[in-house]
């Protein structure tokens, strides 16, 4: 059987790939995207997780900077009853605000807490790799932004696009990928 | 540790626990109808009058949980398959309907003479000649809507463990167990609404009849209770040896801050006593060939604190679930 989470079968696929190592926690891209979306104060699209690896004294601390994963098989759109959260041809999970609700049920199923109840909107809200951007032929906010460069973003099915180049020379992770969530953040992993 | 907001609060325990209480009010009362007949009409009457009750009660408190509740109908514009949430409220719509039926077919004698149904095709077009049922006719369509609502009702509380478990991100959540937990425990609930109000209404049935009732209904509940406690065990033991994240979650009510609420008044308050209670009421019929042992003091103590049970194993599952995550977690 094909594994769910493989992102061969669509034209186009969109992901980030982060550099944990370029990033330097300065939060500039929550800002960006905060402006850039109107997000209520409180709330967040977009956050630098830590990641602290090793023991004393050769600890390690990496930030990773994460959003909504856009996963490829989201578990978010499987349990929402009124099909409110759906996915585009090209990967980009999105919540139809009028359609939603507001049962919660997604953020009950959502592995990496990447939503929150929009309450202006009265509807649940995430990132949504800033597609009104996309579709005009920007970059999302926070990728604009980045002083460090550790954002990169671009279409995996692309063989020529940056993103693509990337994975292809380095080693990478993903979060939670054992979950079979398909997810669209590729973290390349420290020297 | 990354702050944990529950989105879910008590107006969901509330739902998922009334739901449940529905759910085994109608099929005890179903049960009773088929197994009983005549014997055991006090059951089947106080199942079929409080079942509609507590639902409504509960779907009430989802509603208001809605960031827009005066838009809850968009669930029934469409059926998503995968999600449990769709099903169950399509599950839920059913079997509140049939519920209300059900509860209308039950009502004592001078009221149900208001019944009025159509008894050939012609006079579904003349409401004026709608007749009011009759005995046997009554007695029918109890037993049809009994046989219909009984799978709907055992559906309704499987569901609420299963819209829980359905969530992969949740490791506590994540097992068959809890939808057969819940769906014991909602049955469980369900007869000790109706022991309660037996208990609580004096009637003037004669000691034998009373024997028959008594008998029936701790009976089932102990077979309940039991049931439950040998899905917790293999609980516990499956999700200690599982993933690591599996492993961390039952640590919320392993020494975390679900522990106390959960061994005292889940575990010894809301099964252990009642099942002693139970027990005890029984011990003579087994035993002795005797009439069951029923102060209606004990009964109702009992059948209270499987309900208080009841309550809190659905808070706890619904609380902790929440702070249950894959792992590992990272800092924000
Ligand atoms: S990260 Fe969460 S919100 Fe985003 S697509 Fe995956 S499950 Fe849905
Ligand atoms: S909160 Fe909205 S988007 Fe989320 S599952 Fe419910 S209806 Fe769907």
């Amino acid at each position: 059987m094909a594994n769910p989470a493989t992102e061969t079968t669509r034209k186009k696929r969109w992901v980030f790939v982060m550099e944990p190592d370029r990033c330097i926690d300065c939060e500039a891209c929550m800002v960006a995207c905060s402006v850039e979306n109107h997000v209520p104060i409180g709330e967040h699209r977009n956050w630098i997780a830590h990641r602290e690896t090793g023991a004393f004294p050769d600890l390690n601390l990496s930030f990773m900077p994460e959003n909504c994963h856009h996963c490829d098989n989201p578990p978010c759109e499987r349990v929402c009853p009124t099909g409110a959260t759906y996915q585009r041809d090209d990967g980009i999970v999105l919540i139809d605000y009028d359609k939603c609700i507001g049962c919660k049920y997604c953020i009950q199923a959502c592995p990496y807490d990447a939503r929150y109840v929009n309450e202006e909107k009265q509807a649940v809200d995430k990132c949504t790799f800033c597609v009104h951007r996309l579709d005009a032929g920007q970059p999302p906010a926070c990728v604009e932004t980045c002083i460090g460069g550790a954002r990169h973003f671009g279409d995996l099915n692309d063989p020529e696009s940056e993103v693509s180049k990337l994975l292809a020379t380095h080693d990478y992770t993903r979060l939670y990928e054992e979950a079979g969530t398909g997810p669209a953040i590729y973290y390349i992993r420290g020297k | 540790m990354r702050e944990v907001e529950f989105h879910w609060n008590v107006l969901i325990v509330i739902y998922l626990f009334t739901a449940g209480v529905s759910a085994g009010a109608f099929v005890i009362s179903g049960l009773a109808t088929y197994l009983g007949g005549a014997k055991y009409k006090r059951i089947s009457r106080i199942g079929a009058m409080i079942a509609p009750c507590p639902l409504i009660f509960g779907l009430g408190m989802l509603v208001f949980d809605l960031t827009k509740p005066l838009q809850f109908w968009w669930l029934f514009l469409t059926v998503q398959w995968t999600s449990p949430m769709s099903i169950g409220s399509w599950l839920l719509t059913f079997f509140s309907l049939l519920s209300i039926i059900y509860f209308l077919l039950w009502i004592p004698r001078p009221w149900r003479d208001l019944l009025r149904v159509p008894h050939r095709w012609g006079e579904i077009f003349s409401p004026k000649r709608w007749q009011s049922l009759s005995r046997r006719d009554v007695g029918i369509a109890r037993r049809v809507i009994a046989a219909i609502g009984f799978p709907v009702g055992l559906g309704v509380g499987m569901y609420t463990g299963v819209l829980l478990g359905a969530i992969p991100a949740r490791p506590l959540w994540n097992t068959p167990m809890v939808a057969q937990l819940f769906l014991f425990s909602a049955m469980s609930t369900g007869v000790a609404t109706v022991l309660l109000i037996a208990a609580l209404v004096r009637d003037k049935s004669d000691a034998d009849h009373l024997h028959h009732e008594r008998h029936f209904l701790v009976s089932v509940d102990a077979v309940l209770i039991v049931f439950e406690i040998f899905i917790i065990i293999p609980f516990f033991l499956h999700q200690a040896l599982n993933t690591w994240s599996s492993a961390e979650s039952v640590n919320l009510i392993m020494g975390g801050p679900y522990t106390l609420a959960f061994w005292v008044g889940v575990i010894l308050l809301g099964l252990l006593v009642p099942l002693a209670i139970e027990g005890f009421e029984l011990y003579p019929v087994v035993w002795r060939e005797a009439a069951v042992k029923y102060s209606r003091l004990w009964g109702g103590v009992s059948a209270a604190l499987v309900l208080v049970g009841g309550f809190l194993l659905r808070y706890i599952f619904v609380y902790a679930g929440q702070v249950s995550h894959f792992l590992p977690l990272l800092e924000r």
